[in-house]
């Protein structure tokens, strides 16, 4: 096709725009801050992003759907709560896994299903349940954390696999199931389809409306799998421990090069994007910049991934 | 040919219904193995809904279908594509994001295996997948990787990949909507030659085409619908063009809007001069003066709204001449305003009114300026006006303080034109002025139209109902393919002629 010469300026066109956002930020950081790529801190940043990206994959998804899961922050909330009392009410770890599984699982499918049968916004929709997740976190815990002195729990944060942090080594994975099922499977070729032109698929004979529900359901799945982490790393749950953090995910899939629109999605751009924010966030704290300014910063960022893409004449 | 064995498929008695229109009423149709089945019609005519129908995307509120006697039920899209039936869209389906192997086996993926024995349930064999892409490709004769992204594609090109899509499921009957509208013409010999090989292998193929040339060189036979209903079937040796044509107009005539055509005598308003537009015009050329009404007419996609939106300023042009009240012309939809132009949309609801908003606030809205030279809004004036131009469009709306949204059709649209008689605008270009209206509503509007026109405006009138320009324009222009294939002076226009221009028949 009609793909430009390769000269230097040519290929550096095809960098995407998160790539030299990202770079920009690491050399930006590590001349501000000496500690920002010392080892502990480079650990530190994949520990503190894990969480975001197990976010941020099925989002990406969902918004490829021209959807949006506004949801997820308190979702993830609200498993982290039911894993914790699970856990303190005598609940064995795999048992409390699963209880974190089905709570994210039930809100996924109720928010897949009023998208794709009633044919609901997905935004009022989530914005609904954002609403029902984070009011019954609060009720469970009576806006108290409840604190979880759990052995196996602990093992989860600070174990490793093959020198791989456990958290690491989970997210590792689930980065690799997402790209599996995007890129490889009927369920991958139809997210793309339900963004793109959904018409098509229901024209093929497929039920398009279950797949629609089967993405949602993945995010809330992927929310109640991410509990596990969020709860070991704070050995509690708390009723308001990711609220906001939807924020992050969908900045890091927007920064990341996937579209609103058309059905255009790249979980690679998600990747890194999620390190960007995770970068973000990581040397802001460094350099003692409160969170709530380190919000407005995220904001910009998004812009800024936008601006640039913009300028570099992608569409 | 076919004429010996029984149909592959029968359609007894099909209607179908939408509120308001019978888009399909008691069709009958027949296909044979091995033939080229030709369906054409005006627009609106029923070709399309025949084909949802066909292909399960539409369910019949009447009829059954029929193979070899037996009854056959097609409820859905699955339904379709196992009994056999492929369809080649004219409004595309593919998906941009995915790749070409990926849209030509969309739902009808491979699976993987581990062994040869079992599969691995819900991946794909993207090798196998590219091989077989590849080599429908080949057969159409495209030279493009099956790794491409289908956005990245030209339309001609994605309406072959439409055609390889079809073509992959190796179906007994292959439906075409204007499939070579898009297409160049060594594209379109290629799939000629197709369509011949399928039919020699037993394929029926039914083709909705808009060019007369196309259906006496591929045709078998002809079946011509109109207003919903089949009209007749013929074949091609016994027919004439001008017979079909004949056959697609014959319409009942409607009198109800016919109107008194004065002199056209007055000055030009707007000269367009050899206009070409990034969006699809090339070197047109079109006059109207005060006092009348001009049809611009033609078949769907000729170009007549991207016309309209060129002079408007909503499309750039690149070259060309457009002259209005005889100063040169060129510029933003605002600066078209200023001019003194009303463009008055196809998609009222979208475009031509505040929908929330009260009667009494769309029907002042272009008027402001001259109705509030002070630019101090005085709700009395406006509702005074309000007042007025309700009881003279005879408006029926309970209050002029109820939301435009309530109202029907007829009066909405009445509201989006009658807004512009508080206006100084002496320009207007109607695009689709009845679109959704009922019979009795729609003379309303033309009165309206000519309301405009006894005031000393000029009207570009666009509409897809030949009925409607031949009883209510001074003249008309007839597009082809984003040119003015003719024009039509009052005591030439008829259907047929119109018909005549608008067609293919090279």
């Amino acid at each position: 096709m009609n793909r430009p010469p390769a000269t230097l300026a040519g290929v550096l066109a095809r960098v995407p725009g998160v790539a030299w956002i990202l770079g920009l930020l690491v050399i930006g950081f590590s001349f501000f801050s000496r500690d920002f790529l010392s080892g502990p801190n480079i650990h530190n940043i994949g520990l503190q992003s894990v969480i975001l990206l197990i976010l941020a994959l099925p989002q990406t998804m969902i918004i490829m759907t021209e959807g949006v899961d506004i949801a997820a922050g308190a979702v993830l909330t609200l498993a982290s709560v039911v894993l914790a009392w699970v856990l303190v009410h005598g609940g064995s770890l795999p048992l409390a896994l699963a209880a974190s599984l089905a709570t994210g699982m039930m809100f996924g499918l109720a928010n897949g299903m009023l998208v794709a049968l009633l044919k609901m916004p997905p935004f009022v929709v989530t914005l609904g349940t954002l609403g029902v997740a984070q009011g019954l976190a609060l009720i469970v815990t009576d806006g108290q954390s409840i604190v979880v002195s759990s052995d196996a729990l602990q093992a989860i944060y600070n174990g490793e696999i093959a020198g791989l942090p456990l958290p690491l080594a989970i997210g590792v994975a689930v980065y690799a199931v997402s790209h599996g099922l995007l890129y490889h499977t009927r369920f991958g070729t139809y997210v793309f389809a339900l963004g793109g032109n959904p018409e098509a698929l229901k024209l093929a004979g497929i039920r398009a409306d279950a797949y629609l529900i089967a993405v949602y359901v993945l995010g809330g799945l992927m929310a109640g799998l991410a509990a596990l982490i969020l709860t070991a790393r704070m050995s509690s749950g708390h009723p308001t421990s990711a609220i906001g953090m939807e924020f992050d995910a969908i900045a890091a899939v927007v920064v990341g090069g996937t579209s609103f629109e058309r059905g255009k999605g790249w979980l690679f751009g998600t990747l890194l994007g999620v390190v960007a924010v995770g970068v973000l966030r990581n040397g802001l704290n460094l350099l003692t910049i409160p969170s709530s300014a380190q919000v407005a910063c995220i904001g910009l960022l998004v812009i800024v991934a936008m601006l640039v893409d913009g300028l570099k004449g992608r569409r | 040919m076919g004429e010996a064995t029984v149909p592959l498929l029968e359609l007894r008695g099909i209607s179908k219904n939408f509120p308001g229109v019978k888009a399909l009423d008691d069709v009958s149709f027949a296909v044979y193995p091995g033939e080229v089945h030709m369906l054409i019609g005006e627009n609106g005519a029923g070709k399309s809904s025949l084909m949802k129908v066909l292909c399960g995307a539409y369910t019949a509120d009447a009829g059954q279908f029929f193979s070899n006697g037996e009854p056959v039920a097609i409820r859905s899209p699955a339904d379709a594509r196992k009994f056999g039936i492929a369809v080649i869209f004219q409004e595309l389906s593919l998906v941009p994001y995915l790749n070409i192997a990926q849209n030509i086996f969309l739902g009808r993926e491979f699976r993987a295996r581990i062994s040869t024995r079992i599969d691995l349930p819900g991946f794909i064999d993207h090798a196998r997948m590219h091989r077989e892409a590849r080599k429908i490709l080949d057969l159409l004769g495209l030279e493009l990787s099956t790794r491409t992204l289908v956005h990245e594609l030209g339309v001609a090109q994605q309406q072959m990949v439409e055609i390889a899509k079809a073509l992959s499921q190796h179906a007994r009957i292959l439906v075409m909507d204007e499939p070579t509208a898009a297409l160049s013409e060594r594209e379109t010999e290629r799939l000629f030659a197709m369509i011949r090989q399928l039919q020699a292998e037993g394929v029926a193929i039914i083709y909705i085409s808009h060019r007369m040339a196309e259906v006496f060189a591929m045709g078998d036979r002809v079946t011509v619908l109109r207003d919903g209903r089949k009209v007749g079937s013929r074949l091609p040796g016994e027919a004439t063009p001008d017979e079909l044509v004949r056959m697609m107009v014959g319409r009942s005539v409607d009198m109800t809007y016919a109107r008194r055509f004065g002199n056209c005598d007055g000055e030009v308003i707007l000269d367009v001069k050899d206009l070409h537009s990034e969006n699809g015009v090339h070197g047109v050329s079109l006059n109207v003066r005060r006092g009348e009404i001009v049809g611009l007419s033609g078949l769907v996609g000729a170009g007549r709204t991207e016309v309209a939106r060129a002079i408007f300023g909503a499309d750039k042009v690149t070259a060309g001449e457009i002259r209005l009240f005889g100063q040169p012309h060129q510029g933003s939809p605002d600066q078209a305003v200023k001019a003194g132009i009303a463009l008055i949309p196809e998609n009222r609801k979208a475009e031509g009114l505040a929908l929330i908003r009260t009667v009494c606030d769309n029907l002042v809205l272009p008027g402001m300026r001259k109705v509030f030279p002070s630019r101090i809004y005085k709700a009395a004036r406006a509702r005074k006006i309000a007042r007025d131009l309700i009881e003279r469009l005879r408006i029926s709306t309970p209050s002029p303080f109820r939301a435009v949204q309530v109202l029907s059709g007829g009066n909405q649209q009445k509201v989006v034109i009658g807004k512009w008689l508080s206006s100084e605008s002496r320009f207007f270009i109607v695009d689709e002025p009845t679109r959704g209206i009922d019979v009795g509503a729609k003379a309303e509007i033309f009165a309206l139209i000519d309301q405009l026109v006894q005031q000393g405006a000029g009207v570009l009138m666009i509409s897809s109902e030949l009925s409607e320009i031949v009883h209510v324009c001074d003249r008309a222009y007839v597009m082809r393919d984003g040119r003015i294939a003719g024009h039509l002076a009052r005591e030439e226009l008829s259907e047929e002629n119109i018909l005549k221009l608008g067609m293919h028949h090279e």
